[in-house]
């Protein structure tokens, strides 16, 4: 369960730095528990800022969803952001078995996406393997007394022994926070959901698995229209699968869907009703130097995001996050190294598994940065207009408190100087998988296999 | 999970500092037919283990799976230019190094050993499968075996591709029928392949965490049969000039074949 045992915020006094190895960010907050002996079930699978960004949804592989609620109260100190704490948990995903092919449908939440906000309640998508949910935050502060038939504690009054009447009237309570489901947008998905996209136009929403892309329309639950099938007549023939899709942040009739040989797909829905022919095909050619066996593997597309410009387009393989301008189709814009180190020990990698490890990535608010994880609870941040790139830790163990992060440097072969670490001494079982950007403020919040990391950017 | 024979291969690229997955023309032809045996190993090891009571992701399947197709077309590719050990060799003018050195090789050694009745069966059968019509009536046949012996857990489709990368169950069964014909799987896996693949099988359904591939206790016995056969054959490679029967002693080798006798005992964990 999620206990948040400790958290420490930061009074981020300033500090004087090395130069240019200290970075702007510092560590606000960890959420989790402090131990390494980690239940499977409390590994974080999702994080995502809602629209505003005063909220902080996780989901895990026990199917719950925590969400944090920035606090206001705080916001009185100029050089830090507010503090997160726990808004709202609850069960959002049951396992479930699908008897005619005797396997579990795991209950992991894959991804959560919000809904902008319409009313004093919030509301979020939360999906699964193959079911996605509707779910409702809504707050109670006040409930109505004075019943004239029902007393306090419930039991109904006989009408009998009624000699006046009142009228009801709301009384203040405390703050109760509950989270119901309202949609359950089933069996629509025979494989396994990998993204759902909220569109544009509030109404409709996209859920994508790995040869099919649905439309929904958040009040239907019994109906979808699906605009995208790649599934091949034959199985045998199947060589390709769609790995990640998105809706384009103001055009509600495009979106784009990445594939498993690296290629991304834009999709225009007035084309045609079944997307099958795409508009736009992005896709690099392939640098025969460095042809390997694992070419199409790390070339498979983990995580597409949109700038939220809606002009450029971001791309995140296994070694590489690139930047595309949806006016150009043959090549990025820019691209960004993640690991290159990694490069040679591909076999290794594939070995453990690790080379099939899906990053996600995020924008910043203005999209001039944009930030990965990486192995070693490292993760990425690249300024697009600076040019300049840094690697972080993940860590609450070394630093002091309101320290900006060090960065870090990967060399090949062994450690050789503070703040190096070489190559072989990475820990592959500690990676960064899920990332989530605020959308005005430089907040930042990811997850390490046991916890949530939220760092802030020095303000003065 | 088969530990020893991997690592080994893994430390030894390690031990000789080569640079790991380095394309054809920067590598020796050895370390690059070594990483291509790796990672070709790792595939099906990969297709064959069953994680769990969840279904595995189709995404990696794939990946998986088209990984291995690539260094299945590149031996077919090769396969094509090495002729089989009856015919006298011919030196093709185009073909690369490593061809000759293991063709040469595997020539050299199987006209020295008349007990080598399978292996040599074997390539002529390739030989002959390679340039035959390939549609293939005996999938149906093995595949029924395949999806009985499979788990209940892939969907039909998925079962279809399952046996279209499941060669060594498939292979066991035409060994069963004789040889008497050619079955399309060999068209799709070259003798390399088989050799060494069904030895990692072997030592593969030895240890505890065996996969589905012994679950079905008709086909191990089937594999089990015919490898043994090769396990003493190969064995005998391994040795070097140790075996009387397999290497005479008083035949100098070439530098090329100490190095596959090297490869044997990686292979065969003598």
């Amino acid at each position: 369960m999620w206990s948040s045992c400790w958290t420490y915020s930061l009074n981020l006094s300033s500090v004087p730095g090395d130069g240019d190895s200290q970075s702007r960010w510092c560590l606000s907050q960890v959420k989790g528990a402090v131990d390494d002996d980690v239940a499977e079930a409390d590994i974080i699978s999702a994080v995502e800022f809602n629209h505003s960004g005063e909220l902080l949804a996780t989901g895990d592989r026990g199917g719950r969803i925590v969400i944090f609620q920035q606090e206001q109260e705080s916001k009185n100190l100029p050089q830090c952001h507010a503090e997160y704490n726990v808004y709202s948990t609850f069960q959002s995903h049951e396992p479930e078995f699908d008897y005619l092919k005797s396997l579990e449908i795991e209950e992991k939440i894959n991804k959560i996406r919000w809904l902008p906000q319409k009313n004093a309640a919030h509301f979020l998508l939360s999906t699964n393997d193959k079911t996605i949910k509707l779910w409702k935050i809504s707050e109670r502060d006040k409930r109505p007394e004075g019943y004239n038939l029902k007393e306090e504690d419930g039991r109904y009054r006989h009408p009998s022994s009624l000699t006046t009447l009142r009228v009801p009237v709301f009384q203040p309570m405390d703050l109760m926070v509950e989270a119901s489901p309202r949609r359950v947008y089933a069996n629509a998905h025979t494989y396994h959901i990998n993204s759902i996209s909220v569109n544009s136009d509030n109404e409709t929403y996209l859920s994508a698995d790995d040869l099919r892309i649905n439309l929904w329309h958040l009040d239907f639950t019994d109906r979808s229209f699906n605009i995208v099938d790649i599934k091949p007549a034959n199985m045998e023939e199947l060589t390709e699968v769609i790995t990640a899709s998105e809706f384009h942040p103001l055009q509600c009739n495009t979106f784009v869907y990445g594939s498993s040989k690296g290629s991304v797909r834009l999709c225009d829905m007035r084309a045609s009703a079944l997307c099958d022919q795409h508009s736009k095909l992005f896709e690099e050619p392939e640098d025969p130097s460095t042809r390997s066996f694992f070419s199409e593997i790390i070339s498979s597309i983990s995580d597409v995001k949109f700038s939220h410009s809606g002009r450029y387009m971001m791309t995140r393989d296994y070694l590489t996050l690139k930047i595309w301008d949806l006016h150009m189709e043959s090549r990025p814009v820019e691209i960004y190294q993640v690991h290159g180190y990694l490069r040679s020990k591909l076999c290794s990698l594939y070995e453990n598994d690790c080379i099939f490890d899906k990053f996600e990535c995020c924008w910043r608010g203005d999209d001039s940065e944009v930030m990965t994880g990486s192995y070693n609870n490292f993760f990425r941040m690249f300024d697009r207009d600076a040019q300049r790139d840094a690697t972080l830790e993940a860590t609450w163990e070394n630093g002091s408190p309101g320290c900006p992060l060090k960065t870090w440097r990967v060399s090949a072969g062994s450690r050789r100087k503070r703040n190096e670490i070489g190559v072989d001494c990475l820990d592959f079982s500690r990676k960064i998988l899920y990332t989530s950007w605020h959308p005005q403020d430089n907040i930042v919040a990811l997850a390490t296999v046991n916890n949530l990391y939220i760092f802030q950017e020095k303000l003065n | 999970m088969l530990g020893k024979g991997l690592k080994r291969k893994l430390e030894q690229e390690e031990e000789n500092g080569v640079m790991k997955m380095a394309s054809p023309q920067e590598v020796s032809p050895t370390c690059y037919w070594l990483q291509r045996q790796t990672v070709l190993n790792l595939s099906l090891l990969k297709l064959h283990s069953h994680p769990g009571h969840t279904d595995p992701g189709l995404a990696r399947r794939v990946l998986i799976t088209n990984t291995l197709r690539h260094i299945q077309d590149e031996l077919r590719g090769e396969e094509g230019v090495l002729l089989p050990p009856s015919v006298p060799r011919q030196q093709p003018p185009s073909s690369p190094v490593i061809k000759d050195s293991f063709s040469a090789a595997l020539a050299e050694i199987e006209s020295l050993c008349p007990t080598v009745g399978i292996t040599a069966l074997f390539s002529t059968e390739a030989a002959r499968s390679l340039t035959s019509d390939q549609n293939m009536p005996d999938i149906t046949s093995s595949t029924d075996l395949i999806n009985s012996g499979e788990s209940r857990n892939t969907d039909p489709d998925l079962s279809e591709m399952h046996s279209s990368v499941d060669p060594p169950i498939a292979l066991s069964d035409s060994t069963q029928s004789a040889l008497s014909h050619t079955p399309s799987f060999l068209a799709d896996f070259s003798l390399d392949d088989f050799l060494f693949t069904e030895i990692d099988n072997i030592l593969f359904d030895n240890t505890p965490c065996s996969s589905s591939l012994s679950g079905t206790s008709g086909t191990s016995r089937v594999i089990s049969m015919v490898t043994d056969d090769l396990v003493k054959t190969l064995t005998g490679y391994g040795n070097g000039g140790t075996s009387q029967s397999a290497l005479p002693s008083n035949q100098t080798f070439k530098l090329d074949l100490n190095e596959l006798d090297h490869i044997m005992e990686v292979l065969v964990g003598s």
